[in-house]
């Protein structure tokens, strides 16, 4: 069958359209407003770089930058350290592996609301089953608030994105952790290494390409967070809870502030644009695609 | 020569994008679009136009009256969509030249909509105006000056005056909008943990010192194992919690013209009064001990003797409460600064688009909506209507139901008035989020910082919002 030159862009035709208007053109208008002030009913004002300098000399700003790496240092090796550690239970040939592996996948697909109202179930300070527990059983006499505490707000906001969000790494690292071949831990077996030695020599190594490709989705998941912060929190205490995606959402949308919104979305950029960048310059030295 | 076709082909791409961009132009441009020139250049110069508009409307012939018009109405009250419905249907019998092409947009999503219409051009001629909004919307030029109407139409002894202020353009004192109903705010109190205490019901005049002596006696701790059951009050940061007792105290957190965040002594003294009622007294609770229960909730659940927020609350008491105790509302009580009685309360208005295309008929229907027709069960449980005959009716007393004394609304009406609303007041009141005032007295609240320490942060951080709009 025979196409004319025309046909591939037929068919990238309805993507180029949809890349352009919700894309890039979105992009290219948040690049202009990031110059101005707007509150969308008016037009907006030209500021110039008033938006960036408001931002850089924020507090504010730096406290919910804060909060954005705290939440990120927390959430990264949080998400991978668990769906590598389901990951490897749910690799077994184990009669029922199936709805196990459904179970553990379910988290990643529930609504967002479902599980904020669980969890601000489980967290409430007075009737929470979390604080019932430590009252009851662990004999705390005073435990925390957990979502109304500057100390914890944000933890509590990881362990919950943590949960939530294992599922989908957990079948990367799965696919990642099938594709090791039989042969090695067969090898290895007779040459009498342990199970940990099997792991740290022949998984680890080996998975480390998956591993690099999950840690860049993770941390660019979790510079991006902000569904859980929506629904649990709203940002609080007093900041304490914010993080970068959900500050611009805050100036966007609560605030009206289209114009300082779009720039802190290109702080957002610049931050996340570094981390991938320095992720990749450092992957040669611990990525490795063969033994 | 595949470079070039590739670039033609992306250019074309652009510019189909773009054309298609311009062809999401909203469809329901009928109004604006049957603009007269005079009317076109009143989208632009909101204020120009504003000043001919009665003069238009005088020369206009006859004909143009009979001519059949759509008015786009915005309403931010889904729950109230039928019965809403019902008065336009009226509207429309009455004016059969007029169509009034209804909506509703649930609160959530209702600024937002109103918001990309206006950055559309395409505003409902008619729509509800929040008196957080009312001084930001005046500011950009987007609401008609109604003044010359309300001066012609309106008989100000049929109506609640004293909310009007909040809907004026502060320069000019000219209304850009008009209130339908207005609420208060109040102290809920549960009579039965009054009675069980053997203390009397707060009455008009009573003083700090009565509050304290009745939250003291209503706090419980049944098993005395150090966890209250039943604290006596109830709050944390947010505004109806808060400035009520601000104005009971003859305070503002604001200079007199509101353009900067000033928070006088006597406000002061009322926020330390409530950050002793915590941690000096131990009546109130830290509001991190609430987390997890919905704030309107502690007061139905008994969790707490007294509460102040706004009247709306009475609908949701009634519901959440049932027969489970016996409630009733009062005034709060007087600070040692206050001369008279303050109430905190602001009405919920309807206003026209500064560049409705038929102003006349708009405000025919703002007036409509606004006054007899405006029946009781059109408003929400709790408010007060604006129009008077309907507010000092027997229905609005609802004497079959709790609170057995909802004519303390109509007294308490007389003196509402005083508010903090200003433009970007969302954002340094932390409205929405918890964050600005809000926050910062929640730190306070829950032990984390001290009042002094608190009030100069929020007074940068207000007045950094504030200077955006008064430089």
């Amino acid at each position: 069958m025979k196409h004319g030159k025309i046909t591939p862009y037929i068919f990238i035709f309805p993507m180029l359209v949809g890349l352009f208007v919700f894309r890039l053109g979105p992009v290219a208008v948040a690049i202009g407003a990031s110059f101005t002030r707007w509150n969308v009913q008016a037009p907006p004002k030209f500021l110039g770089l008033a938006n960036y300098v408001e931002a850089i000399g924020s507090e504010t700003f730096w406290l919910v930058t804060k909060n954005t790496l705290f939440f990120t240092a927390l959430f990264v090796p949080g998400v991978m350290i668990l769906a590598l550690l389901m990951a490897m239970m749910i690799n077994q040939k184990l009669k029922g592996i199936a709805f196990f592996r459904g179970l553990y996948f379910m988290p990643y697909i529930t609504a967002m609301v479902a599980v904020a109202m669980v969890w601000n179930w489980i967290f409430a300070t007075r009737f929470g089953i979390l604080n019932h527990i430590l009252r009851n059983f662990l004999h705390i006499s005073s435990p925390p608030a957990w979502l109304a505490e500057k100390t914890w707000a944000l933890v509590a906001l990881a362990i919950v994105a943590i949960w939530k969000a294992a599922g989908f790494q957990m079948m990367v690292f799965l696919a990642g952790l099938q594709g090791i071949p039989k042969s090695l831990y067969e090898a290895a077996e007779i040459d009498g290494a342990s199970k940990l030695a099997q792991f740290l020599h022949i998984t680890v190594p080996l998975l480390s390409p998956v591993t690099f490709f999950v840690f860049i989705i993770t941390v660019i998941d979790a510079f991006k967070t902000f569904d859980v912060t929506f629904a649990m929190t709203g940002g609080g205490p007093n900041y304490a809870s914010t993080t970068l995606a959900y500050f611009i959402y805050q100036n966007a949308f609560i605030y009206s502030r289209m114009g300082y919104a779009a720039s802190l979305a290109f702080f957002l950029l610049i931050f996340v644009g570094i981390t991938t960048l320095v992720s990749f310059k450092v992957k040669e030295r611990w990525v490795s695609y063969d033994l | 020569m595949k470079s070039q076709k590739l670039f033609t082909f992306l250019s074309f791409i652009i510019v189909l994008t773009m054309l298609l961009g311009a062809c999401a132009a909203p469809a329901e441009k009928a109004p604006v679009a049957e603009e007269s020139a005079a009317e076109e250049s009143a989208a632009e110069e909101p204020a120009a136009a504003e000043e001919e508009a009665p003069a238009a409307e005088e020369e206009a012939p006859a004909e143009e009256a009979d001519k059949e018009i759509t008015l786009r109405y915005f309403m931010w009250d889904p729950s109230f969509e039928e019965k809403e419905q019902v008065m336009i249907d009226k509207f429309m019998a009455a004016n059969p030249n007029i169509t009034i092409d209804f909506e509703t947009v649930g609160t959530p999503d209702y600024w937002t909509k109103l918001g990309a219409l206006s950055a559309a051009d395409d505003l409902p001629c008619v729509f509800n105006m929040s008196a957080g909004y009312v001084d930001q919307w005046i500011m950009d030029g987007l609401l008609y000056n109604i003044q010359d109407y309300v001066d012609e139409g309106i008989n100000p002894d049929e109506y609640y005056t004293g909310v009007f202020d909040v809907a004026r353009d502060k320069n000019t004192g000219d209304m850009h909008a008009f209130p339908f109903a207005f609420v208060e705010t109040v102290m809920f109190y549960n009579k039965d943990a009054f009675d069980a205490a053997g203390v009397a019901y707060p009455e008009a005049g009573w003083t700090w010192d009565d509050f304290l002596a009745a939250a003291q006696a209503t706090t419980v701790d049944n098993e005395s194992d150090g966890v209250v059951d039943q604290y006596g009050f109830w709050f944390y940061g947010r505004y109806a919690h808060i400035e009520s007792w601000i104005y009971q105290n003859n305070g503002n957190l604001l200079n007199e013209n509101k353009t900067r965040f000033e928070a006088d002594a006597n406000a002061l003294e009322a926020l330390g009064f409530l950050d002793s009622l915590i941690h000096e007294y131990g009546v109130a609770p830290e509001p991190k001990e609430m987390e997890g229960v919905r704030q309107q909730d502690v007061f139905p659940l008994g969790m707490a003797a007294m509460w102040v927020d706004g009247a709306w609350n009475i609908n949701g008491n009634r519901e959440n409460i049932g027969d489970s105790f016996n409630w009733g509302i009062a005034p709060l009580p007087r600070g040692p600064q206050a001369e008279t009685d303050k109430a905190y309360g602001w009405p919920d208005s309807v206003a026209v688009a500064a560049n409705c295309a038929h102003p006349d008929e708009a405000w025919q229907f703002v007036e409509f909506m606004t006054g007899p027709e405006r029946t009781i069960d059109l408003t929400f449980g709790g408010k007060v209507p604006i129009y008077k005959p309907v507010a000092l009716s027997e229905e609005f007393l609802e004497t079959d139901q709790q609170p057995a004394n909802k004519d303390f609304l109509l007294e308490w009406a007389d003196y509402t008035g005083p508010t903090s609303f200003t433009p970007g007041w969302g954002e340094w009141r932390g409205y929405a989020d918890g964050a600005g005032l809000e926050g910062q007295l929640g730190d306070v609240f829950n032990g984390v910082t001290d009042l002094d320490s608190a009030m100069k942060n929020v007074t940068e951080l207000a007045n950094t919002v504030l200077v955006r709009y008064y430089p």
